[in-house]
């Protein structure tokens, strides 16, 4: 986790996220910041071992939890919450609608920390939380880009201002596929190690063509014509054609765009007039495509013409 | 590469006309153009990336721009926020 992203506060958590809250202890204390991406369940640091209990995971309870500290004799059950709350952890989050003691709130009170009571099962309630966790403390990057669903595949076009990234988009649109951002892409890390990528919220499904200003894919293609997020499979960079350069031939070289220590498969194409960019990059995809089930013409010919 | 920190000192900062202005201003040369504000930076020639900025009136952002004709670019992006985008007198 890079240490410049500043935590989260509870509130902001519950705004952002559903995670079917129907009770909150100790309202007051909202404002504890979470600064860690995973939630944690407390585990042994009930019984007393708190080395690994950190202070700044949201906790997260479930019925094995709540089962243990009943099964306490009352003395002790009153000093393991002590030990464990008093390292003021940032929230507690309770699954299944529990009922909690009203001792344990007021206990949860003294230590500054409030305690949410959830509909949802511990299982689902944990992936919520750890999805969204992640993406918010996740390593974030923009990119100068238009990123389009094609064929189910993410595919970021890249290339020189006013090389045609945006027009060539709005025929692909045009085709049926679908935009995610024009221009600016905002990348994050996931937890599969998958490059998401999204818009600004502030030029979504926005485009800007030369000529016609700025659009609304939305309003003219239909919401169907616009995604919310993608995975990133693959980078088509737009260059101006040039005589000199040597372009792939026979389609045997593999290059790749390095970013955020991924490697994203890389096609560069030349620009020129007569070249219909929005057909080369469909088929640059569907090929793409069979690439990665196997398929390599270029190997095929050769062995035909040894 | 060059960069200088400029004061948004028009009313309505960095809207969609001024954004347009300053990208089609950037376009005309040959420098790659970048605005820094706030750890975000984008292109200058982009006019969707400097509405992301969403930089108004009073911020600093930060102008960078390296080419061959790298300082005519930002002493015109300059002097273009400093006549609050020709829009106020």
């Amino acid at each position: 986790m890079p240490k410049d992203i500043k935590g989260i506060e509870i509130r902001q958590i519950l705004e952002l996220n559903p995670l079917k809250i129907l009770k909150i202890h100790n309202e007051k204390w909202l404002g504890n910041s979470v600064s860690h991406p995973r939630p944690q369940r407390p585990g042994l640091g009930l019984s007393g071992y708190l080395k690994h209990i950190q202070t700044g995971r949201i906790q997260i309870f479930g019925k094995t939890e709540i089962g243990y500290l009943h099964n306490l004799k009352d003395e002790e059950k009153s000093r393991c919450l002590k030990n464990y709350l008093s390292l003021k952890l940032p929230g507690i989050i309770v699954s299944e609608n529990i009922v909690i003691e009203e001792e344990w709130i007021a206990m949860a009170a003294h230590f500054h920390t409030p305690i949410l009571i959830s509909e949802l099962h511990t299982a689902p309630l944990i992936s919520r939380l750890n999805a969204f966790l992640y993406q918010y403390f996740s390593k974030k990057i923009k990119l100068n880009g238009v990123l389009m669903d094609i064929m189910s595949q993410g595919v970021l076009l890249t290339g020189a201002s006013g090389i045609g990234k945006s027009e060539t988009a709005l025929e692909l649109v045009n085709k049926g596929y679908h935009l995610i951002a024009d221009d600016v892409t905002e990348f994050y890390l996931d937890s599969n190690d998958d490059l998401i990528g999204r818009s600004n919220p502030i030029i979504k499904s926005l485009m800007e063509v030369r000529g016609l200003g700025i659009i609304n894919i939305n309003d003219i293609f239909g919401a169907a014509a616009v995604l919310e997020e993608k995975k990133l499979n693959l980078v088509i960079n737009l260059e101006k054609w040039d005589a000199k350069k040597k372009y792939d031939r026979l389609g045997e070289d593999n290059f790749y765009f390095k970013i955020l220590g991924l490697d994203i498969p890389l096609i560069t194409l030349p620009v020129a007039p007569g070249r219909n960019l929005s057909t080369i990059i469909e088929v640059a995809v569907r090929n793409f495509l069979a690439k990665k089930s196997g398929r390599k013409t270029y190997l095929e010919i050769k062995k035909e013409n040894p | 590469m060059i960069e200088k920190t400029q004061v948004i000192i028009n009313k309505l900062g960095l809207h969609a006309r001024a954004a347009a202005k300053l990208s089609h201003l950037a376009n005309m040369y040959n420098a790659n153009i970048y605005l820094i504000y706030n750890e975000d930076k984008v292109n200058a020639k982009s006019l969707l990336g400097i509405l992301t900025l969403a930089a108004s009136v009073g911020n600093e952002i930060i102008l960078q721009a390296s080419g061959n004709d790298e300082k005519e670019a930002i002493t015109a992006i300059s002097n273009l926020f400093n006549r609050k985008f020709d829009e106020e007198s």
